[in-house]
């Protein structure tokens, strides 16, 4: 078993990061190469970039941004936004990705992640999912959590791993920058469910969270808000998860 | 120095380009089996399916011209996928030969969740090789039983982490995405390049 990871992600629109700019402390502005090149420095075991205005402008994400990331950091880089087919998957890749996340484009057609894991392997290719509790449920949510599908997220999770995707990003939209803690049952019963990593989102609030995360089945957890507006350093959270008995990278 | 990268049409050689760029080395990205006496040494990446390698390699006309630059003292670091085509074959496609400089067959990990996804200790079984924290990502692995392994790693059973033999060195994890220990593997392998030998 690798070591639980806890990812930073940078929701970037227009070439900065838009969550949570910093007015003081170290770090200036929202430039995405330095935010990335900081927080691998203290100690974040992977990055993602989402362009989060892509698919509703009808673009793919910013390659310039990915290419400028990529060549600052010596950490893995995920990357999703916009991302319509397999030529939007490789031109991402080829900007410097190490994989690539599928959302929207996944769920208006699934056998897009099959066509890329058989070229690229599984794991190179991230489902994120966005799910939105519905009467008790869980709901996939497309376009920016603008669109509720109706399908039921696990079963969604369940169909994208069995086509080749190789980890599930799953974001808990009700959580999402409310800083409330993750979504500890909807992880639980996904970890239960599937046998590929699964990397939770959403709700992300104090160290203590993070290991809540994590031992409840998550492989690793993903916050934005608390470490750009730096409510929290990457050494807190690994600390705690020490103290829990959950193995992390020095 | 310029390294070569054989990307046919893999993922994530981008990555690489910058993590040789912070090693000290120019890279560049091989069209043609022609380019190979001009480079100093040989970089194999690998995010990509080990069968969609092995036809590329032969589509391209590769495997001939590459094993005779290998087998003339190339230095050469096969990276993930690109590890395993240094292999025997791959139970990925089973019915393709890979490049067989490291004699085995490579296998599906049987871990509790694949791919085995992130950071795990890559631990050296011989002193000419440095343990350390890397990244990896991928669902096959050769086995710890290769002749050359230098370091194995734990994903449901141990597997070949590094192997080495000669001028070759494969690696399962990341070197370009593991942090220092990564950069240091990428140095040596800047380190062992040679002057180009002139073609004709």
């Amino acid at each position: 078993m690798p070591a639980k990871r806890i990812i930073a992600c940078l929701d970037v629109k227009n070439g900065r990061v838009v969550k949570g700019v910093r007015f003081e402390g170290l770090r200036d502005t929202g430039d995405p190469a330095t935010c990335a090149l900081q927080y691998c420095r203290e100690g974040i075991d992977e990055l993602v970039m989402l362009d989060v205005s892509a698919t509703l402008e009808g673009r793919l994400a910013s390659l310039q941004t990915v290419e400028r990331i990529s060549s600052e950091i010596d950490i893995p880089l995920t990357v999703g936004g916009g991302v319509r087919g397999e030529d939007d998957a490789i031109a991402i890749l080829d900007a410097g990705a190490d994989k690539v996340a599928l959302n929207t484009a996944a769920v208006a057609e699934p056998a897009v992640l099959q066509r890329l894991a058989s070229r690229y392997g599984s794991q190179c290719i991230v489902l994120s999912i966005d799910a939105r509790r519905v009467n008790g449920g869980y709901q996939v949510a497309t376009r920016s959590a603008t669109q509720t599908t109706g399908q039921d997220a696990l079963q969604w999770a369940r169909i994208g791993a069995a086509l080749g995707a190789g980890e599930i990003l799953l974001t808990a939209i009700d959580r999402d920058g409310t800083l409330k803690g993750f979504d500890l049952a909807l992880i639980a019963d996904f970890s239960r469910a599937l046998d590929v990593p699964l990397i939770a989102s959403g709700g992300a609030r104090n160290a203590d969270s993070f290991a809540d995360a994590l031992a409840a089945g998550a492989d690793a957890a993903l916050a934005a808000s608390v470490f750009h507006d730096g409510l929290l350093s990457v050494a807190a959270v690994k600390q705690r998860c020490r103290e829990r008995a959950i193995g992390v990278r020095p | 120095m310029s390294v070569g990268i054989l990307a046919l049409g893999a993922a994530n050689s981008r990555s690489l380009v910058h993590a040789l760029r912070r090693a000290g080395a120019d890279a560049v990205i091989l069209e043609r089996p022609e380019q190979l006496p001009a480079i100093g040494a040989l970089v194999l990446p690998g995010v990509a399916n080990v069968g969609y390698l092995i036809q590329e390699l032969d589509r391209g006309n590769w495997r001939t011209p590459l094993l005779a630059a290998i087998g003339n003292g190339l230095p050469t670091l096969g990276i993930c996928a690109g590890f395993q085509l240094l292999c025997t074959r791959s139970e990925e496609a089973p019915e393709l030969p890979a490049l067989g400089i490291f004699c085995g067959t490579v296998t599906k990990l049987r871990g509790e969740k694949i791919p085995h996804m992130g950071w795990s200790r890559a631990e050296a079984t011989t002193s000419a090789f440095e343990s350390g924290w890397a990244y990896f990502a991928h669902s096959y692995a050769p086995p710890a039983a290769l002749r050359e392994t230098l370091a194995i790693t734990q994903c449901g059973a141990a597997f070949a982490s590094a192997a080495g033999t000669g001028n070759v060195i494969g690696v399962q994890f990341h070197p370009e995405r593991s942090g220092e220990y990564g950069a240091r593997l990428l140095q040596r392998l800047v380190r062992m390049a040679r002057e180009p030998i002139h073609a004709g």
